[in-house]
């Protein structure tokens, strides 16, 4: 049976290993990329994802 | 690499009831990581089983990761039987959900999702808190980079 309300008892209060990895996070990048559309955030992943494995492949099999 | 435009037009154009979680999800609340994979929660009624099994089938998909020559087969039956999927499919890799964790179910999230564009379409993903919440829940260690920039993201949109 669903219990949609599980979800909701998650807590979102600050978690002090989280707070730590967002010392690292870059707000500049977020910042550029909200002002950005959908269509074209995604866009921009697609190429990272396209050069990253354009790398991969560079590399030849096996490694 | 996985065609994001055209799993999610497969899924839409056969009127499949799903909401876009994980990392694309991310990606459209303005995450700069990058996904390989589409993960979505479907709606376990039957008659979407049924739009979604027919949806997929041209895409042929495979467990990912299964050895070749297993005797599966996408079908009614199997969805019904399972719950949750990782799929390799001639569109890449799609993860379908028919809970994700912490009882997220399509129903669970639908009130917590928005309609957006993406490709022409109007998709369901999952809101950005909910997004978190769901992160949350799953607590695996990969996640707490993707889930400070995701509480980072709601920190600059409260700004």
């Amino acid at each position: 049976m669903d219990q949609p309300w599980q979800l909701m008892k998650i807590s979102l209060a600050p978690d002090p290993v989280i707070e730590a990895y967002k010392r690292d996070v870059d707000r500049t990048l977020i910042r550029e990329n909200l002002k950005l559309t959908i269509d074209e955030r995604v866009a921009r992943m697609i190429n990272a994802l396209r050069l990253a494995e354009a790398l991969r492949r560079s590399r030849g099999p096996g490694r | 690499m996985t065609d994001f435009a055209s799993l999610l037009a497969a899924l839409d154009e056969a009127d499949v009831e799903f909401i876009v979680v994980g990392g694309f999800a991310a990606t459209a609340h303005g995450s700069a990581a990058v996904t390989v994979d589409l993960d979505v929660v479907y709606a376990r009624t039957p008659e979407n089983i049924v739009r979604l099994t027919q949806a997929l089938e041209p895409l042929d998909p495979y467990l990912r990761g299964a050895p070749p020559g297993l005797p599966f087969r996408f079908d009614v039956a199997t969805v019904e039987r399972g719950l949750n999927f990782t799929l390799r499919t001639l569109a890449g890799d799609l993860d379908l959900l028919g809970e994700a964790t912490g009882s997220g179910t399509f129903d669970a999230l639908l009130p917590h999702s928005e309609r957006r564009e993406v490709f022409g379409r109007e998709i369901l993903i999952v809101g950005l808190e909910m997004l978190i919440r769901l992160k949350r829940a799953a607590g695996r260690p990969k996640d707490l980079e993707r889930i400070a920039e995701l509480e980072t993201i709601a920190e600059e949109r409260a700004d």
